[in-house]
């Protein structure tokens, strides 16, 4: 049994030296060490030697064993290292990698977050209402009376009389300011309805609703948080302009300009020439509104704003038909 | 509103500033300048010519052979106009000239005769409609000039965006007194101010209704002889793209554009009884033939001008066929009133009839500027009609109310502005636009406001006009002093970005579509004629049938964006939307705004993924329940991996649109939150969509308030686990969940885990039972376990298995 063992371990060493093909070990392998290899037949001899040889010659064939276990695994080492160092069979890293799953969030949520994000880092909380909307808070509340011309400014789509497919997020306003006490600072994202269409109006689009209310805010804060937002979606060399507008619900009302990002200020098609892109309108909360909901327009004051998420993303990824974003082709929502 | 710079510049001096300037001064004042440019472009190659001589062409009755002088150089031109002569001044477009329209003038032949150009109506130059003939410029035209300087028409057209607070605006003398306040210079206005002193008695004015006509006055001119303007009046109205008719209409038109006065002309030979009355119709007059020639139908409350026997206008809209002036009119009454704003908008909405006149009545028209306006016009009509007008008139003004003056508190003026400036600057800057502001004290200003700024009322507006004048642009820039308080956010909002994130990670792309759909899509789905899906809310005035409801379901919409992928190729797709659907309820005003949270799969698992590393595997219902099962899992929800949370819906109860056998009901501890399955193939044919296609649904409100698990610390196991296989053979209607679930609620503390890892079929395997495979780990918080203590637990599995579910286990 010792002397098997032995030349078993001769033969084996042998083996090993002689190996030198990769595709040669699992032979060796199932040979020697296999469950049925040669050294697994052995060890089930044991029990014919005798009782008083037997641990002696036991820790023996696991030594040998062991041994021939650790060469083999140095050499299969060494085999898999040497084809490293010869490029025969190493991956080659120009194929592509493998990606996890990707998807993307449509442009339009990704703009509003973005904007939404600015203000709340500013302390302002967010809320939403409803889409179906009633003429009151849509137009009345926000002194825009029936037969007012300014509901000329807003195509809307009626579902009865006194209910509507809101036409902005301002009614936002009324039903918060209804609800609560100032000071507020709120923004309200959500989806708003104009019955329009073409490429530069969809039927549906998204605006980002905002106020602030509060004892003596001017004008001049107003200015200052939008540029604050203006200069953190646009990036900060952006010149940007107030201009004199007309909101029934704010007064005085502005609208925002941004220097056209495709000309830079130059004048172009986008721009008509005039190097400015309106990007929101704004102005100081009209006292008739403060009434309507109950605060005291000697003792406070406020601004509100609102602007367009489509616009917004249009300048900021060059899209140029807003009707894309409805379409939900992956070509498209996979760009951004 | 319109107007252009020769014009303007007739009220005020505005030498040495560019139209670019101009503009740039008007947007900033909050007249939006929409754009600036050359009047007529595509004229500026256009020449004067003289014909010299108009012969008979030799084979065309009527064509006429020119020699037309243009300069140094005679022109031989074939002209078809009927009114073309000897002497005639006209336009020549010589070849190569681009005329409007894209006609490109060359040298030709006509029936055999040369013809160097074209001698051009104003129609063929897009002045006006006007073809009858070529037009024919004044004899003192110079021949060889430019067609743009010599008729005076080389000006610029400035389009201004009104806001409608400003109908004051609406008129050039409005924009002039403007832009006079910012270059500090003159209004120069056509006709000083008088009153109407004689009242005619010619005729009378009664007013019915003076609420809803506040002045209403009127004078006449005789003798009138109606004829083609003359051409400055002409341009003027081409200019801004108004049609010239003759000379008294065309009056009215202008000064309607210079004051923003709306007049009326009315024959006054054909008014009855010498009378006019405001009133609302008869039950008798309820239809009323306009200028236009349509016959309107008339409502109770619509504010008539009649005469002594019937209606003649449609007040402040339109006038009527039956007073019309014509080239027979020879006495002509003028009407220059004011009616009430919110009348004049119901009439216009109801006759669906807008004109400039309403436009402006709409917005509301300077009720002092009613006799300047009207005396303007009876100027004119006898400078350029040859008319004479008595110095009388009526001038009815029931509305006469005198303004009270404003105060403007200076504290809090310079607090909403933000800025410091004083009383007497304050004063200033109001003055310089026509207000009388006098400074009371340091502390208040009292401001009289012109008649002509209906929109200033207020406190407020008057802020707003100190603002305007200061400059927004000189206003500082500052950040609110508020006190410092953490802003509560919507819980279910955030979950709503949170989850979305997640999705988007997942491999799911986001879509958005409009909140409403074609009403047919309830029946695109199959839905059941009793499905509350199908009762919607209804749009009054869609763009079209495939908007014209909002929607109940998110599917439709998801479909369609599917179909559309797939038409361009994009064969794998997987979309989400998380929107809201609409629901009408009973007895509430509004309905009820549900947000849900829907997606589709089709194509390839591994969507667009390098197919070098993943094979072509078509998604499966496993594919969207695991979808499914990761959402719950996102937002904590227990049991996400639940046998309790996908029941197969009973026969018939399933979504219609779902195939039988690949339907899963989901439900968690508060009740079913939506469904997931495979959509049906005739469903699938009626989105036009030849792929398989799997959804869920889900009430994404419900999954908000669905419970969930808190997150918990449990401690990490410090013993080794033991992990054993089964194969246990179940006949097929066993459901290899609930074998799964049965071992997961065994009560034996040791078992930790189980996991299904194999269903198999086939060879040694009975015909109607499967081989289902399970791995249990076995686990004590306590020891490390022996093989006796694991054969315990074991044992008590399989005899659960075998004598619960009449399985064999299956040894190799």
């Amino acid at each position: 049994m010792e002397n098997e063992l032995q030349s078993l371990e001769a033969e084996a060493r042998k083996g090993l030296q002689e190996l030198t093909d990769a595709a040669h070990l699992e032979p060796f392998r199932v040979r020697f060490l296999g469950r049925k290899g040669a050294f697994s037949t052995i060890m089930r001899q044991l029990g014919s030697v005798p009782a008083e040889e037997r641990p002696r010659v036991g820790q023996l064939a696991n030594t040998i064993k062991a041994d021939i276990e650790r060469l083999f695994e140095e050499k299969k080492e060494m085999l898999s290292a040497g084809q490293g160092r010869r490029g025969v069979t190493t991956p080659d890293l120009s194929l592509p990698g493998r990606w996890p799953a990707t998807g993307r969030l449509h442009p339009i949520s990704q703009v509003m977050e973005e904007t939404c994000q600015i203000f709340e880092g500013m302390g302002f909380s967010v809320a939403e209402g409803p889409d179906v909307e009633l003429d009151y808070y849509n137009f009345e509340a926000l002194n825009i009376p029936a037969h007012h011309p300014a509901r000329d400014m807003h195509d809307t789509f009626y579902v009865s009389d006194s209910l509507l497919l809101r036409t902005h997020t301002s009614p936002m306003q009324a039903r918060i300011m209804e609800a609560r006490q100032p000071p507020l600072r709120v923004i309200a994202p959500g989806k708003v309805y104009r019955c329009d269409s073409d490429i530069t109006h969809t039927p549906m689009f998204h605006q980002v609703e905002g106020f602030l209310v509060d004892k003596k805010v001017s004008f001049a804060d107003l200015k200052g948080v939008l540029t604050v937002f203006t200069r953190k979606m646009f990036g900060k060399e952006l010149a940007l302009r107030f201009r004199p507008s007309f909101f029934p619900f704010t007064e005085p009302s502005a609208e925002v300009d941004i220097a056209c990002v495709i000309c830079g200020g130059q004048g172009c098609r986008v721009c008509k020439k005039t190097g400015w892109l309106e990007i929101l309108g704004s102005g100081m909360i009209d006292p008739e509104v403060f009434r309507m909901v109950g605060y005291d327009p000697q003792q406070y004051s406020g601004f509100a704003f609102g602007l367009g998420v489509e616009r917004i993303a249009m300048l900021k990824y060059g899209i140029d038909d807003i009707r894309l974003f409805y379409e939900n082709d992956q070509r498209f929502l996979s760009q951004f | 509103m319109k107007l252009t710079l020769d014009w303007l510049q007739s009220y005020v001096d505005l030498r040495g500033l560019s139209p670019e300037k101009l503009a740039d001064h008007l947007t900033m004042l909050g007249l939006e300048v929409d754009s600036v440019s050359p009047l007529y472009p595509e004229l500026a190659a256009l020449r004067t010519g003289l014909v010299l001589a108009a012969d008979k062409h030799p084979s065309a009755d009527k064509l006429t052979v020119c020699k037309v002088q243009i300069g140094e150089q005679v022109h031989q031109i074939v002209c078809g106009a009927p009114n073309v002569r000897q002497g005639l001044a006209v336009v020549v477009a010589l070849p190569g000239t681009l005329l409007p329209g894209d006609v490109k003038i060359s040298k030709s032949k006509i029936r055999g005769v040369e013809s160097a150009g074209m001698i051009c109506s104003e129609r063929e130059l897009g002045l006006s409609n006007a073809h009858e003939g070529i037009m024919e410029l004044p004899e003192s035209t110079e021949h060889g000039r430019s067609f743009l300087e010599a008729m005076g028409l080389n000006d610029t057209m400035i389009e201004v965006d009104l806001t409608p607070n400003r109908p004051d605006c609406a008129s050039v003398i409005g924009i002039a007194r403007e832009v006079a306040g910012i270059v500090r210079q003159p209004l120069t206005l056509p006709v000083a101010g008088a009153a109407i002193d004689r009242v005619s008695d010619d005729f009378t004015v009664d007013i019915e209704r003076p609420d809803l006509c506040p002045r209403y006055a009127a004078r006449l001119v005789r003798n009138v002889t109606i004829a083609p303007s003359p051409w400055w009046l002409r341009k003027r109205l081409l200019s801004i793209g108004l049609r010239p008719i003759n000379n008294v209409v065309d009056i009215t038109n202008f000064v309607m554009m210079e004051y923003g006065q709306p007049l009326h002309a009315f024959d006054f030979d054909t008014l009855a009884r010498k009378k006019i009355v405001v009133r609302c119709p008869r039950e008798n007059e309820m239809t009323f033939t306009t200028l236009d020639g349509s016959e309107r139908q008339l409502e109770a409350e619509t504010m008539m001008i009649c005469d002594g026997d019937k209606p003649v206008a449609v007040a402040g809209v339109m006038g009527g066929l039956n007073s019309e002036v014509t080239d027979k009119t020879t006495t002509v009454l003028l009407e220059s009133a004011c009616f009430n704003p919110v009348s004049v908008r119901r009439t216009a909405r109801r006759l669906g009839l807008t004109s400039e006149a309403s436009y402006r009545f709409e917005r509301g028209v300077d009720p002092k500027g009613t006799i300047d306006a009207l005396n303007r016009a009876v100027q004119l009509m006898c400078e350029l009609a040859g008319g004479e007008a008595p110095d009388d008139g009526v001038d009815s003004f029931p509305g006469r109310t005198e303004p009270s003056p404003l105060m403007l508190d200076v504290a809090r003026c310079n607090d909403l502005i933000g800025i410091a400036l004083s009383a007497p600057e304050i004063a200033a800057l109001l003055n310089s636009i026509g207000l009388v502001a006098t400074v009371r004290d340091n502390a208040a200003i009292e401001v009289v406001v012109p008649a002509f700024r209906v929109d200033i009322e207020r406190e407020a507006d008057l802020v707003e006009e100190v603002a305007r004048l200061y400059g927004y642009d000189n206003i500082p820039v500052s950040l609110p002093k508020v006190e410092l308080s953490y802003p509560e956010q919507d819980s279910q909002r955030q979950r709503r970005l949170a989850l979305a994130r997640r999705l988007a990670g997942g491999g799911f792309t986001e879509a958005i579509n409009y909140s409403f759909i074609a009403e047919k899509a309830v029946d695109m789905l199959d839905l059941s004629a009793d499905d509350p899906r199908r009762k919607v809310v209804r749009l009054l005035n869609p763009i079209s049938e495939d908007q014209g409801v909002m929607r109940t379901t998110l599917l439709p919409g998801l479909l369609e964006n599917l179909r559309r992928n797939l038409n361009f190729q994009q064969n794998s797709v997987r979309l989400f939307e998380i929107g809201k659907v609409f629901m009408p309820q009973d007895g509430a005003a509004q309905p009820l705004e549900t947000m849900r949270l829907a997606g589709v799969m089709c194509g390839n698992r591994h969507g667009a993924a390098a197919p070098l590393h993943y094979k072509e595997e078509r998604v499966d219902i496993f594919d969207v329940k695991g979808c499914v099962q990761f959402i719950l899992a996102a937002l904590d929800i227990s049991g996400a991996d639940s046998d309790a949370t996908f029941i197969p819906p009973a026969k018939d109860c399933g979504e219609p649109f779902s195939e039988d056998g690949y339907s899963l009901d989901i439900s968690v501890a508060s009740g079913k939150i939506g469904t997931l399955g495979k959509i049906r193939d005739e469903v699938l044919r009626n989105f036009a969509i030849k792929q398989q296609v799997y959804y869920f649904d889900l009430d994404f409100a419900a999954l908000c308030e669905a419970p969930s698990d808190t997150r918990k610390f449990s401690s990490l196991p410090v013993y080794p686990a033991v992990e054993r296989d089964i194969a246990v053979v179940v006949p097929e209607e066993v459901a290899a969940g609930e074998l799964l679930a049965a071992v997961r609620r065994h009560p034996d503390k040791l078992i930790e885990r189980c996991e299904l890892f194999d269903v198999f079929r086939g060879e040694k395997i009975p015909a109607g039972c499967k081989s289902v495979a399970l791995s249990i780990t076995y686990r004590s918080e306590s020891k490390t376990l022996t093989e006796k203590n694991v054969e315990k637990s074991h044992e008590k599995i399989l005899r659960l298995l075998t004598e619960q579910f009449g399985g064999t286990i299956r040894h190799e």
